[in-house]
């Protein structure tokens, strides 16, 4: 029910199209790229999904994540902007569900992107590349974690914007914080524990034993997220 | 009421805005990392860049990538989210004043902001550059006179990319979108100085003048050089019609 409602309150804002085409533009990252420099990728070793994950994955995580923080601002903006926060908390719903009904449609608009790339990945291997035979489950277990890894990222920036109440803070931290995960150094493994940074990780070709950690560091982050949120909201309240 | 006034006044609207904290916060981040690894500066031989040009120049690569063009993306947010939110806008048009006149005077406060952020870095740098020196034993302050040129340098190429920014925000009435595509067309920047028609992405200029530097600073290097005469009529034209625009169509969706 309060997703459905989120998903009623997004339909003008350009939430949709907005997720829809910066899928399309991260899928046409590796396409380009193939076509214009095929030649360059088709000689280096690993599994086609390793090369192009490669080659492009930075490339499509930060339009990924860029994605993330102009959805995420606009979710709490289109509440803040005309006060329709207020009404919200005096319904009987609380603030949580709020919460968690925008991490729910977020979430789930950043699977749907993660979707398109993943067709544009298979296109290119098909067309330039031979699909081995253990190639669909290096993709689902690929950008399965690449999905997991996304989550806290999302997660952090819903409460970033739920705190900022001006679209232009929360708009400024999540960009200084992108930027802030583009200056670490990804073979550090605490700084890359950064939730803004984790994206960036690719499953393919890298250490399993590592992986697991990641794994393991997304799922502790979302749950200080959570956890974090719950007392936010409660502290928030006592103090207005 | 004249043109200083009405600056004057766009510039009381933000005072409140945090926006110079974000600048700053940003501007401190960006050279941390550079105190941190200020030794690999000295391993540079290959290029042919001294240590001090090369703690500089990469530091201001790192700001002209990504962080300054994103920061104009919020300044434009600020901008246009402050007037729409308490319909401050309407008020505004109902004045006696072109509204032309209202679009380039928040402009001026956007460029300014530019500025601002752009005298911030230089500060920065020059706190960082004079910790580095105590640590290193090594003097890695450069002289004020070129990195004025630098940082002017990379202020004048940024303009008409603050045009486009501008431009996005005042016709496209959803925040979304406007955000959107001025933060998506940030990062192909990287890929675009390296082709032949860099001079007609005006989000490139900053990051392209800044590695242009770089590659005179250091011997080794080629890297592809500003040539005036494609650029600078290209850069003027893109810049006179973005702000064109955006004084043909400032307050318009309002007006309707």
């Amino acid at each position: 029910m309060s997703v459905y409602l989120e998903c009623k309150k997004v339909k003008r804002t350009g939430f949709l199209p907005a997720f829809i085409g910066g899928g399309i533009l991260a899928a046409a990252v590796p396409i380009v790229n193939m076509a214009v420099r095929s030649e360059m990728y088709l000689k280096q070793p690993g599994s086609p999904i390793q090369i192009m994950l490669g080659a492009n994955w930075q490339m499509m995580t930060m339009l990924n994540v860029l994605l993330a923080v102009a959805g995420t601002c606009l979710l709490y903006h289109t509440e803040y902007a005309d006060n329709a926060m207020q009404k919200m908390k005096s319904l009987p719903i609380r603030e949580s569900s709020i919460f968690l009904s925008k991490a729910v449609l977020t979430v789930f608009m950043s699977l749907f992107v993660l979707v398109i790339e993943v067709g544009a990945i298979i296109f290119c291997s098909y067309l330039w590349f031979e699909l081995g035979s253990g190639f669909w489950g290096e993709l689902c277990k690929c950008f399965g974690y690449s999905f997991l890894l996304m989550l806290p990222c999302i997660i952090l920036l819903l409460l970033i914007s739920e705190a900022c109440k001006n679209m232009w803070v929360s708009l400024g931290i999540g960009v200084v914080c992108v930027f802030t995960a583009t200056m670490l150094p990804t073979t550090n493994f605490a700084l890359s524990l950064f939730p803004f940074a984790m994206p960036f990780q690719i499953f393919a070709g890298t250490d399993i034993t590592q992986s697991a950690h990641y794994i393991c560091g997304a799922i502790a982050e979302l749950a200080v997220c959570g956890l974090a949120q719950l007392i936010f909201v409660k502290v928030r309240r006592s103090f207005e | 009421m004249n043109f200083l006034t009405l600056v004057g006044v766009e510039f009381k609207k933000i005072r409140r805005s945090k926006i110079l904290f974000i600048l700053a916060v940003a501007a401190v981040i960006l050279w941390i990392p550079s105190i941190l690894n200020a030794k690999m500066n000295f391993g540079m031989q290959a290029e042919g860049i001294s240590p001090e040009n090369n703690f500089f120049i990469q530091g201001f690569m790192g700001m002209a990538w990504f962080m300054f063009p994103a920061s104009m993306v919020v300044g434009t947010v600020l901008l246009s989210q402050t007037e729409r939110a308490n319909k401050g806008i309407l008020k505004m048009l109902s004045l006696p004043i072109s509204t032309a006149k209202l679009c380039i005077a928040k402009f001026v406060v956007l460029l300014t902001l530019a500025a601002v952020q752009i005298l911030m870095m230089t500060g920065v740098y020059y706190i960082s550059a004079a910790i580095s020196s105590g640590t290193q034993d090594y003097n890695f302050i450069l002289p004020t006179l070129f990195v004025l040129k630098e940082i002017s340098l990379i202020f004048l190429s940024a303009i008409p990319m603050i045009a486009f920014f501008w431009m996005l925000s005042v016709c496209i009435q959803t925040p979304i979108f406007s955000i959107g595509i001025g933060l998506a067309s940030i990062v192909p920047s990287v890929l675009i100085i390296n082709t032949k028609a860099w001079f007609a992405y005006p989000m490139s200029y900053p990051f392209f003048v800044i590695t242009a530097e770089y590659g005179k600073l250091a011997a080794n290097l080629d890297m592809a050089q500003v040539e005036l005469i494609p650029w600078i009529p290209v850069a003027a034209l893109i810049a006179l019609l973005c702000l064109g625009i955006s004084c043909l169509r400032f307050g318009q969706a309002e007006r309707r």
